[in-house]
């Protein structure tokens, strides 16, 4: 299962990416932020394929020489390796009343940009990189800030938000995560 | 009433009376200043860092020879090096020049160790082997043996490899005491040994990490509360909470000497179940790997009966057999604690069990698990609140399971008590009261008398 670790930069196709698939696209994942904002978890789950895999591998401080290890690969320790069934629980988790690191919820904002989309093997699919910021309040004065990227594989769909996410492969910005625990979404 | 230790001379420091005061087994209390002060924590550095065995990583982190791990020493940076001859040597990772780190990176493989600042290299020992300009800009002055990062003392037990700064402390064997049986549950299962799992996860989470260790020598008790909804999300379809029968029978068992503890549920097969799977439930309990391991350590009251097991190695090694989780809980100053974690799997388990046990981890048992994303809200919460001078001048109740703990139980060794107990906690804090107080390993060392002490 390709989990999108170690792509390259491609050039932008401008004959296959027009402006109103990048259009369409960045309103999906500004629909996704939002969901995940407003705390509308049973919406963000409709934009998931049941093959899910959601993904942060860990990072590690390695010399130049071993750049091709930085991240942990898809067979070791990871901080999510999700199925659509293990999502799925997560959100049923928070659906409780007693899901205490995130009841009170997190005030979270999502910021989504650098959005470059590659057309995916199969028609629909997309191979879509983007680039976050992602602010986290808790309590009273906690403030979390994560910054890093996505590697999505999405896939049209004919639900209300047209698309749904198959990988979603999360490159963080941190190799010690400076945060008490990771009880948000990325 | 709890004493009010208070502190003497402008230097701050505590006297053995003082630190006498912090904690009362027969009380049943402990002072919550001991998560808060920083001359405390200075004195942990040093008498407690500086004295214990700490749990540095798994043999399988360096296979080869000159793999390496950096890792830490309470807050000392070290690198701990699989050398030619197969042993393991852990030094600190400082340049004794300028005192640079000579290991920049966090895992690895390398003939030697050269620091970025003046390139004063070191071999895989720990050596220094190469000053450059030596010969004109030091003349004969340097003794190059004299200038290598210091040593420490490195001892294994059954795969995990732990290191110790003091030649006068006892060894691995007699510092794990009575836990080691506790520890075989999961590192002595099957005559391969186990493995660890690549990668280590690491993350703060701003709290004394005493809170952490403790919970894990002690506290089946917060299970049914902290980490109900953890259950629901690993719950079939259509099964809904109430419809989970609590687990209530269990034992705890308090080292006779050292500070470590256990505890679990018995036969219990949903404990497992519901945080790793029905698949790994059943690998643990009756699969033929579960009677290999039932062969190996006595019986299967000991290989397959516990389940849900925690157990804290004083200070700062922790796990949970089962969910094969281990951790070391770095600390880093009286409010701040770095967390490490792998996952450990027996070498011959089959491969959809070891994936299991890796996916079943992160989704657990890791930064953003389900059960662990709970702990940190808890710990974060409890030292914020001990800002308060009130907060932290009242004392915390540790009085559960005074009653009814035996050294005669007829299967489990050691003093054991209801799973629902918090001695192991008191002799936790017994322990760690007397690496504080004693300077000598004369009293402190185990002994009949030193485990009457504790």
């Amino acid at each position: 299962m390709r989990t999108m670790l170690k792509e390259a930069v491609r050039p932008f196709e401008a004959a296959k990416v027009g402006v109103e698939l990048q259009h369409e696209i960045e309103q999906f994942y500004y629909r996704e932020a939002a969901a995940l904002d407003r705390r509308e978890f049973d919406t963000w789950l409709t934009m998931l394929d049941e093959d899910l895999r959601y993904f942060m591998p860990l990072r590690r401080n390695r010399m130049k020489r071993f750049d091709d290890m930085e991240f942990s690969a898809d067979d070791e320790f990871a901080s999510f390796d999700d199925t659509y069934t293990m999502m799925k629980g997560r959100i049923r988790k928070l659906g409780t009343e007693v899901s205490w690191s995130e009841n009170p919820g997190s005030k979270t904002r999502h910021l989504i940009s650098n959005v470059m989309i590659g057309i995916g093997q199969e028609p629909g699919t997309y191979e879509v990189e983007s680039a976050f910021i992602t602010y986290r309040n808790r309590a009273e004065r906690q403030v979390d800030i994560w910054a890093g990227e996505r590697r999505d594989l999405i896939r049209r769909s004919d639900t209300p938000f047209g698309f749904k996410i198959a990988r979603r492969t999360i490159l963080l910005d941190q190799t010690t995560l400076l945060a008490n625990n990771l009880s948000i979404f990325f | 009433m709890l004493k009010n230790p208070h502190r003497v001379g402008p230097a701050q420091l505590w006297t053995d009376a003082a630190i006498k005061g912090l904690f009362d087994e027969r009380g049943g209390y402990v002072d919550p200043r001991i998560y808060t002060d920083r001359d405390i924590y200075e004195l942990e550095q040093e008498l407690i860092f500086g004295r214990s065995w700490l749990m540095l990583g798994h043999e399988t982190h360096v296979p080869k020879p000159g793999d390496f791990l950096s890792t830490y020493m309470g807050e000392d940076p070290v690198v701990m090096v699989r050398q030619r001859d197969r042993s393991i040597k852990v030094f600190l990772n400082q340049c004794r020049h300028r005192g640079m780190r000579i290991c920049r990176e966090d895992f690895g493989n390398a003939k030697s160790f050269t620091c970025t600042y003046h390139g004063w290299a070191y071999d895989q020992a720990g050596s220094l082997v190469s000053v450059p300009h030596a010969e004109r800009a030091y003349g004969s002055c340097l003794d190059k043996k004299e200038w290598s990062p210091k040593q420490a003392r490195v001892e294994t037990y059954k795969g995990l490899v732990f290191a110790n700064w003091d030649p006068e402390a006892p060894s691995l064997a007699e510092w794990i005491s009575d836990a080691g049986l506790y520890l075989d549950f999961m590192l002595d299962r099957s005559a391969g040994g186990t493995e660890a799992i690549g990668g280590i996860q690491k993350w703060i989470i701003p709290c004394n990490w005493k809170f952490a260790a403790e919970q894990f020598v002690t506290d089946f008790y917060h299970v049914q509360y902290s980490h109900i909804s953890g259950m629901t999300s690993g719950l079939p379809e259509g099964m809904e909470l109430h419809e989970v029968e609590m687990p209530t029978e269990g034992f705890q068992f308090r080292s006779k000497w050292g500070g470590h503890g256990s505890g679990f549920m018995i036969d219990n097969a949903a404990v497992l179940a519901g945080v790793m799977g029905p698949e790994v439930a059943e690998f643990w309990m009756s699969g033929p790997m579960a009677e290999e391991a039932a062969q190996r350590l006595g019986g299967r009251e000991y290989a397959n009966a516990p389940v849900g097991n925690h157990i804290t190695i004083f200070p700062t090694m922790s796990a949970l057999p089962g969910i094969n989780t281990v951790r070391t809980w770095h600390p880093r100053g009286p409010e701040e604690t770095e967390i490490w974690v792998f996952t450990v799997i027996d070498k011959d388990a089959p491969a959809e069990i070891k994936e299991l046990y890796r996916r079943q981890n992160v989704r657990t048992f890791s930064s953003g698990g389900v059960f662990e994303q709970d702990d940190g809200e808890n710990w974060v919460e409890i030292q914020r609140v001990l800002r308060g001078f009130q907060a932290r001048n009242t004392p915390f109740n540790l009085q559960m399971g005074t009653e009814g703990s035996t050294e005669e139980h007829p299967v489990y060794p050691g003093r054991i008590g209801y799973v629902y107990a918090e001695d192991s906690a008191r002799g936790f804090y017994a322990h760690w009261q007397r690496m504080l107080t004693e300077r000598d390993w004369a009293t402190l060392a185990p002994s009949d008398q030193a485990i009457a002490a504790e």
